[in-house]
């Protein structure tokens, strides 16, 4: 019989959990090594019943939070009945576990009451290092999973309270920064310990049967407030298609097609009709794709939803097998991060029709991922890092500028941390202008940074995006300006695709400028309020030239951006005929 | 704790100047305290303590002559407030060539998950006047571009021309060499002698370009205003024929005068907070309590700090202005970086007056919305339509149904009652008082995550310590959030109310310095480091300018490989490189408490040092408070304690009514300053310190 449920208790025992996972969190952070984690945050943690679904998040990376349940579910199976106390499970592979990518490594601690198990403590990092064809294990030119590096099945990694000195071995000698990486898991490992005694601190106040059955409320709650807010969406089928450039010297366009589907307090996303997969690291598995459908649509209901897996339960995704959205065996994923973005965009996209108050129009599409690696004083370096981002403009407001992709809540590294540990040297890192899209709310303006290579024969490789498709405005909002890495080495420059599968080798002295794509512009530039142009000029973030032709707004006097409003006027009823012939024509 | 210097004759006055109430604490040198709360007064801060001077003169001198104060303390939300309304300084900012937008890109992370409308806070400096100078150094301090000064003028000129009121300095690695910044500092402070200036190397010699730039600029664009206030401050107070010393309490919980605030005003930004627990610190160490939990709740927001065999817990990662936020340490980005130590306070948003509402599940929420002291809760009658934790406390009878503030304050308990029955009670299908029960634990809960992200959160176990509880409302609900946390022991001082204000009577006078190092420390660099740590005690004892200080060294240390820093203290009695082990230990003691393991084999990196010196105030030995108001003899009234208890028949008592012998719960202390509740299975006394001491009979961690 399920004990009644105190609704006070209920919220007493949520806070609790969240507690605990933030902890957790925290603990993994601030004891990490990598850049990757201790300084841009791409790790996850959580509580998850003993079923393995989360109860409650760390705040931490918005798109590993659906990204658990899978791959517990395969270890709950597949260890029953030889899970036992003291242990810790480590694994990380997409086929044999249904894990996320090679370098996302789960390390997780099962946590009893007694004998009875109870709940895991769940943490996920993305690691610098797996091994592979190049540093960093994220090559865009993998052709399948066996040459992205070291897969790992879930193993023992500790039992019986007993850690496994071998398999640390074999983890340490097949990646190139054993350091980085066996420091980051024992931060896994001391953070998922943290998670078990916080947990079994309240199995012990509370007795199991409880906790469990608050548990299980909490997921009924979760469920409860989604179906709620999908309920409040307009029942109907919206349909969206974006695009990933395409890999290598000579890009086709990958499509992701989904159709939305909300009947009453259900919504389905189909993925029929997305590409096959590619010949290159950039597919994404079934589980990585509803963790990203998952989070986009977490971020269109009320901030009071629990982050718990009972919000996901009205929420149902297909995709055919075999796509680049539900990739088999033996398609390589080292760099599916861009896959996830793009089915976050793609839900906006097709929301933005339904809700169009309350999503912003294109972004970036997630974070530019550069990769460096080579040897450094006799030993090997790996250095990678997210650039991010710009967002695209809202029905309020101008699209923001040096903010990370909804999907993933990351940091950038500091440059004075990167010049005092890597043989790098950051040129520089700031806006570009003229480069959001133009709109009534103006799209955020690109992003550039610029590394320059301070030893012969290092690695470089980039997993980017938007050059060839760059982040659509909405209602009348202009498209943002394209991204693109160039290398610039001694008088010459050469532009590299958005995802070159061959490794490119920088020389001392060699520079990659990267830029990344301005945001969407949302309505009309014509209806900009002509003192948000002013603004834009005083601030070098658009020229006169651009607020002339794209906004029509003309200046008296360029030092003080006064606009010449009768001008204005006359140029702004020029454009917009210029439009309607346009548009009658 | 500090060596006292000999105690002084006279009077010393501490003002804690909030938004809205400005708290008043006078200690004479016999220990006689008297506490004021009056009406801020924002149009010229003065007027509200120059008032309240007279006030305490008339109640607290033997003559009819106005008494003389030598020393007048305050804390201040000055500088904050000039950050929260964007009324700082037209600041402008100069950086190294290529890296003008670093301060607007931040560190990227945004503090809220799902939220694609979200909106980062606008830089302090906007870009237009954010300006780039060809220079350069790289990562060891070597000149890869030396700065061109005749550039250099010409931005000046430039500066001069568009008129602003204060100038920032960013240059990359200038922590390592500053020569390129001193330099233009030079200049600058010779062409615009009138304008503030703040260099990056002066303020915050540390590594991370975002949070440097961010200290720098904020430290530039609160410093006109904050020079302004404190200058008329004393003006004003000298025109009232007050010449005592002007001090002001810093963010890491020293005072300071007012001149060297001027120089660095970027230091009293938590000035505020920061009060109340030097005062738990001190009081609570006297009364023989020196591991502590501060819990101070007030009307919007609760916060929580840790005191650890005496000595305050800081920290130096802190954002001004980024909202309430508990895991303040995870999720950062709503506010302005500030790299300077600041007493580590962790807040929640859950005060008296959050709002109680049950959402579209049936569950029942309590803030973070909040009615503060306008239009207030329901009970207060002044235009509030929601209720409120405050009206939880009063249909519970914890809190007075008729008046508080020892009659000032009129209550409305019916109004409170009402909402309670028919909106909040019938949805989670009990009665008023089980569902203000409700609102009292769910608020609890709140603010225990406050307090947990002080303890276990740094792997601190809260068992260990003493909740020392202030602020309007700390009180009421400390007794009941320390039984759930399993502590054992919650002290309420005498004028807990307004103890901010009397903690500042007992800060001390302190000054850091710091450098950054960046390197592992073994032999030869121990000795570099000992010469760093000289170089800055030198100029430490310089500042302090009086004899008697402690000293202190500490670094912040970590294993090399990793992000983030733990302080450790150095001994100052030997050679650096002779006291590695036992430094090696402190930090590994430290690891393995604050995350639970160690990384063995790795070396041992130090990211920075740092020398802190303090003054101790003169020594009072007792403390005897003023009451005001008290209720009468025998008051008793109903008040819900759970299922558990149910409705109790609770004596209403004075502080004075208690003694040294415990006496069961369950009891509500009224005085003039605020409300203790001392629950039923609980026992209080009094000690000799007038603080109430309340027993939970649990059994700790110990």
């Amino acid at each position: 019989m399920k004990p009644a449920i105190d609704p006070i208790l209920l919220e007493v025992l949520k806070n609790g959990f969240e507690a605990i996972a933030d902890e957790m969190a925290l603990i993994l952070m601030r004891t990490a090594h990598s850049p990757i984690v201790r300084d841009a945050m791409d790790y996850s943690t959580a509580i998850c019943n003993a079923r393995g679904e989360t109860i409650a998040q760390g705040l931490t990376t918005p798109m590993h939070l659906g990204s658990f349940y899978d791959a517990m579910n395969h270890l709950v199976t597949t260890f029953a009945g030889r899970i036992k106390p003291g242990d810790v499970f480590i694994g990380n592979d997409p086929y044999l576990i249904q894990g996320q990518h090679l370098p996302d490594i789960y390390v997780i601690e099962p946590i009893f009451s007694g004998d009875r198990l109870c709940a895991w403590a769940t943490t996920i990092a993305h690691h610098a290092d797996v091994g592979g064809l190049v540093p960093g294990s994220n090559s865009i030119g993998a052709t399948e999973i066996h040459q992205e590096g070291l897969r790992l099945p879930f193993l023992k990694l500790v039992e019986d309270g007993v850690e496994n000195k071998m398999l640390l071995e074999i983890v340490a000698a097949n990646v190139r920064v054993p350091d980085q990486v066996i420091g980051d898991l024992h931060a896994q490992v001391a953070a998922a310990r943290a998670g078990q005694r916080g947990f079994a601190a309240l199995l012990d106040r509370h007795g199991p049967d409880a906790i469990e059955a608050y548990a299980e409320a909490l997921q009924d709650q979760a469920e409860v407030l989604a179906r709620q807010a999908i309920a409040g969406i307009p029942d109907g089928t919206y349909s969206f298609v974006d695009h990933i450039d395409g890999l290598g010297e000579d890009p086709q366009p990958i499509e992701l097609h989904v159709k939305l589907t909300v009947a009453g307090s259900e919504i389905t996303a189909d993925w029929t009709g997305t590409s096959a997969q590619v010949k290159g690291g950039i597919n994404a598995p079934l589980s990585f794709c509803k963790s990203n459908v998952y989070a986009a649509l977490r971020s269109v209901m009320p901030g009071d939803v629990p982050n718990c897996h009972g919000y996901t339960r009205p929420i149902t995704v297909t995709a055919p097998s075999g796509t680049l959205v539900n990739c088999t065996y033996p398609a390589p994923c080292g760099a599916r991060g861009i896959t996830g973005y793009r089915i976050i965009d793609c839900i906006f996209g097709a929301l933005a029709a339904a809700l169009p108050e309350q999503v912003a129009a294109d972004g970036t599409g997630g974070s530019t991922l550069p990769s460096f690696g080579g040897m450094a004083g006799g030993k090997p370096f790996v250095f990678s890092e997210c650039v991010m981002g710009v967002w695209g403009a809202t029905s309020t407001h101008d699209g923001q500028s040096g903010v990370p992709h909804m999907g993933s809540n990351q940091s950038n590294v500091p440059i004075e941390m990167i010049e005092a540990d890597y043989p790098l040297m950051i040129d520089r890192y700031g806006y570009v202008a003229d480069t959001g899209g133009a709109g009534e709310f103006r799209g955020g303006v690109s992003i550039l940074r610029e590394w320059r290579a301070l030893s012969d024969d290092m690695y470089f490789g980039v997993r980017s995006d938007k050059s060839k498709f760059p982040p659509n405005g909405l209602f009348g909002g202009q498209d943002g300006a394209p991204a693109g890495t160039t290398i610039l080495s001694g008088n010459s420059q050469r532009d590299l695709p958005p995802l070159p599968t061959d490794p490119e080798t920088l020389s001392q002295g060699d520079v990659v400028r990267h830029v990344m794509a301005g945001g969407g512009g949302y309505g009309d530039p014509l209806s900009r309020d002509v003192a948000r142009v002013a603004d834009d000029l005083l601030d070098g973030l658009i020229s006169a030239d651009h607020a002339r032709d794209v906004y029509g707004v003309i200046f008296a006097d360029l030092a003080t951006a006064a606009p010449d409003l009768q001008a204005t006027a006359a140029l702004r009823a020029e454009l917009r005929a210029e439009l309607q012939t346009g548009a009658t024509t | 704790m500090t060596d006292a210097v000999p105690p002084t004759p006279g009077y010393r006055i501490a003002a804690d100047i909030g938004g809205t109430f400005t708290d008043v604490a006078c200690l004479s040198a016999d220990g006689q305290l008297i506490t004021r709360k009056v009406p801020s007064t924002p149009e010229d801060y003065a007027k509200a303590i120059i008032a309240a001077m007279a006030e305490i003169s008339a109640a607290g001198g033997d003559t009819d002559a106005p008494l003389s104060f030598d020393e007048v303390l305050h804390a201040s939300t000055v500088a904050t407030n000039a950050i929260l309304e964007g009324k700082g300084a037209r600041t402008a900012l100069i950086t190294t060539e290529g890296f003008r937008d670093v301060l607007e890109l931040r560190r990227i992370r945004v503090p809220r998950l799902y939220e694609p409308l979200y909106e980062k806070p606008a830089p302090l400096v906007p870009r237009r006047l954010r300006f780039e100078l060809a220079e350069r150094m790289d990562a060891r301090g070597n000149v890869l571009k030396p700065l061109d000064m005749a550039e250099a003028d010409r931005l000046i000129d430039q500066l001069i021309e568009t008129g602003v009121e204060a100038v920032s300095v960013c240059f990359l690695h200038a922590h390592v060499n500053d020569t390129h910044e001193a330099a233009l500092a030079r200049r600058l402070r010779e062409r615009m002698p009138e304008t503030f200036i703040s260099i990056s190397s002066e303020v915050l010699p540390e590594i991370r370009e975002y949070e440097r730039t961010s200290t720098t600029v904020a430290n530039a664009y609160i410093g006109p205003p904050v020079a302004s206030y404190l200058r008329s401050l004393a003006r004003r107070l000298k025109e009232s024929g007050q010449d005592g010393r002007l001090l002001m309490m810093q963010s890491s919980g020293g005072v300071l005068d007012v001149d060297s605030i001027i120089a660095k005003p970027a230091t009293v930004v938590e000035s505020g907070p920061a009060a109340g627990v030097v005062g738990a610190a001190q009081l609570g160490a006297r009364a023989g309590y020196s591991d502590i939990i501060t819990f101070d709740m007030g009307g919007t927001t609760a916060k929580a700090a840790m005191i650890e065999a005496g000595r305050v817990t800081s920290t130096d990662e802190y954002e001004v202005g980024g909202g309430i936020s508990l895991s303040s340490r995870l999720v950062k980005g709503g506010g302005y970086a500030l790299k300077l130590p600041v007493i580590d306070v962790s807040e929640v948003g859950a005060g008296g007056g959050s709002i109680v509402r049950t959402d579209a599940a049936g569950a029942l929420r309590v803030g973070p919305q909040s009615a503060g002291a306008h239009p207030g809760p329901l009970c207060y009658d002044m235009g509030g339509e929601a209720p409120t934790v405050t009206d939880a406390n009063v249909v519970l009878g914890y809190l007075n149904g008729d008046a508080l503030a020892g009659g000032s304050v009129p209550i409305k308990a019916e109004a409170a009652r009402l909402a309670f029955e028919t909106d909040i009670a019938p949805v989670l299908g009990c009665d008023a008082a089980e569902a203000a029960y409700g609102v009292h634990q769910l608020a609890n809960i709140t603010m225990m995550r406050a307090v947990k992200a002080v303890s276990t959160y740094r792997g601190r176990d809260p068992r260990d310590f003493t909740l020392f509880a202030f602020g309007g409302n700390g009180g009421i609900h400390a007794a009941m959030i320390a039984q759930e946390l399993e502590m054992r022991r919650v002290v309420v001082p005498p004028a807990a109310g307004v103890f901010s204000a009397v903690g500042l009577l007992f800060a001390d006078f302190e000054v850091t310095r710091s450098a950054a190092f960046l390197s592992v420390l073994d032999g030869p660099r121990a000795e570099r480091a000992e010469d760093i740590l000289r170089q800055l005690e030198a100029e430490v004892v310089a500042e302090l300018d009086k004899p008697g200080a402690t000293l202190r060294w500490s670094a912040d240390l970590r294993y090399e490989g990793q992000a983030f820093e733990l302080p450790v203290d150095l001994p100052r009695d030997k050679p650096l490189a002779q006291a590695l082990e036992e430094i090696t230990a402190a930090f590994e003691a430290e690891h393995k408490r604050s995350y639970g393991h160690l990384l063995d084999g790795k070396a041992i990196q130090a990211v920075n040092l740092r020398v802190l010196g303090a003054i101790a105030p003169a020594h009072v030995a007792t403390m005897a408070l003023e009451a005001r108001n008290p209720p009468a003899p025998g008051t008793t009234r109903p008040a819900y304690f759970g299922k558990a208890h149910g409705r109790i028949d609770t004596p209403v008592i004075r502080r004075h009514d208690l003694t040294e012998t415990p006496v069961p719960g369950p009891l509500i202390v009224e005085e003039y300053e605020g409300t203790t509740v001392v629950p039923p299975d609980a026992t209080a006394f009094r000690d000799r310190f007038d603080n109430i001491v309340i027993d939970l009979g649990q059994g700790g961690a110990a």
